[in-house]
């Protein structure tokens, strides 16, 4: 690996970060904070709540930087892990607001499963990882991409995308089960 | 069907788990043969950092600056709070005030925690009584059309009812308290307010009257040192200046600085 690549420089980061160096924390937030408020927007579908998560998460990496040294992960998909955490619990949290949450959530997912824009992952900052895994999600339906990305990133069972996307259960399995088909076949390849 | 001997099916079953989708008893099963098969829980482990990639490829957006801020206050406050209890540690305070200290150690080492729900609570007014939220809005409202207020604290009991607010302007040098809450001081007591300087003892910024809204001059150095801001109760007209307080904690929080 280049030693200027972007995964170098946010190690460096938490590196500093695990010693309590607040710019250090500063630096990675300036990098990083939009990669990952987007991670919490599509965690919680809602951008003052993706803020709260947002806070909490980065706090969360300042006490537990040290445990990075630890995952065998690229950094930004380890602080991607975080948010999504941070994100589940908060959504855990807001449970007895379900009706309202699955409301919003049935609008937002809807858009973007209708959605026939083309692929709209971001790959800046991604690693050699997270570019393998753009290359095979690219190869699948939008749909199928989106559903795949939606049960992973808000932990979602077949039957509550189902009820979320106003889908069949049977659609769904069946595209999460191509989906992760097709993935298996592709990312074989990057091994 | 034997699991073993069919790689294919390990493999989907590994990455079902890690998506998620993988439910119920089908889970359960997985994870008890996975803990017996490095194979299965290799593959399980494998398509857990594949997909973990999945947040790396959201779309960015960028956060509003208020979170930074609020981060670095948060930060701030706790490092402050780990510095004050390091350097406080050698030192043996002065028995008279005991009491004191001995409070207020305990809520230094909740200051972390409790300067986030404070942060929230100043930011989204969250968990105030109807009467606070007027004050918060007002304060709000004071804190958009004044600039130059750049710090403000949340004074709050030890159930954590906020009971009086405290803004200050640097170039004015002047700490605004407000009465939020409905506690009276007796007629022979008066609320003092100290400064929590790290590592250093208690500075008192002066004693309030019994007025709704007191005004104190405040250095701002004693300001900008102080991660949080306490009051107790003393008699009346306060201690004698360069002593230590004497009287209960009444009131705390912590200081933050407004987002810019």
């Amino acid at each position: 690996m280049k030693p200027e690549s972007p995964d170098t420089q946010l190690i460096a980061l938490l590196d500093r970060v695990a010693l309590a160096d607040e710019s250090a924390l500063k630096e990675l937030y300036a990098l990083t904070s939009s990669k990952l408020y987007g991670v919490a927007v599509r965690v919680v579908t809602n951008r003052e709540w993706a803020e709260d998560v947002l806070q909490v998460a980065y706090l969360n990496i300042w006490k537990i930087a040290g445990d990075y040294k630890q995952s065998l992960s690229p950094p930004m998909a380890w602080m991607g892990l975080v948010v999504r955490s941070r994100g589940l619990d908060f959504l855990r949290r807001r449970a007895s607001d379900r009706a309202d949450r699955m409301q919003e959530l049935d609008e937002v997912i809807s858009d973007t499963v209708a959605g026939d824009s083309p692929n709209p992952m971001d790959t800046t900052q991604a690693s050699e990882q997270a570019w393998a895994l753009h290359q095979c999600l690219s190869q699948l339906e939008n749909k199928q991409r989106e559903v795949v990305s939606l049960a992973y990133l808000r932990d979602l069972s077949h039957s509550e995308l189902a009820q979320q996307l106003k889908l069949p259960l049977g659609t769904v399995k069946t595209w999460i089960r191509r989906g992760l088909e097709q993935l298996r076949g592709c990312m074989g390849k990057f091994a | 069907m034997n699991i073993h001997k069919n790689p294919g099916l390990m493999d989907q079953l590994a990455a079902s788990y890690a998506l998620g989708t993988l439910r119920g008893g089908a889970r359960r099963r997985f994870e008890t043969l996975a803990r017996d098969n490095a194979t299965l829980r290799a593959a399980a482990l494998i398509w857990q950092s594949r997909l973990a990639s999945v947040a790396e490829l959201q779309p960015e957006v960028a956060p509003s600056p208020a979170v930074w801020k609020r981060i670095e206050n948060l930060v701030n406050a706790e490092k402050q709070a780990q510095a004050m209890q390091a350097a406080r540690s050698p030192v043996v305070p002065a028995p008279v005030s005991s009491g004191w200290w001995r409070s207020l150690g305990l809520w230094r080492g909740a200051t972390a925690a409790g300067a986030f729900a404070t942060v929230i609570a100043v930011v989204t007014g969250l968990n105030f009584t109807s009467q606070l939220n007027g004050q918060v809005q007002e304060l709000s409202a004071k804190l958009s059309s004044t600039p130059a207020i750049e710090y403000v604290a949340v004074l709050a009991d030890d159930k954590a009812n906020a009971s009086i607010l405290v803004t200050f302007d640097p170039n004015s040098k002047k700490l605004m308290l407000k009465r939020v809450g409905d506690f009276r001081e007796q007629p022979d007591k008066s609320l003092e307010l100290w400064a929590l300087p790290p590592g250093a003892p208690a500075k008192s910024l002066g004693v309030m009257s019994g007025d709704a809204v007191v005004q104190l001059t405040a250095a701002d150095s004693d300001i900008r040192q102080s991660p949080a801001l306490a009051i107790t109760l003393e008699p009346k007209g306060g201690v004698p200046p360069g002593t230590a307080a004497t009287g209960p904690i009444l009131f705390k929080g912590a200081l933050l600085k407004t987002p810019e």
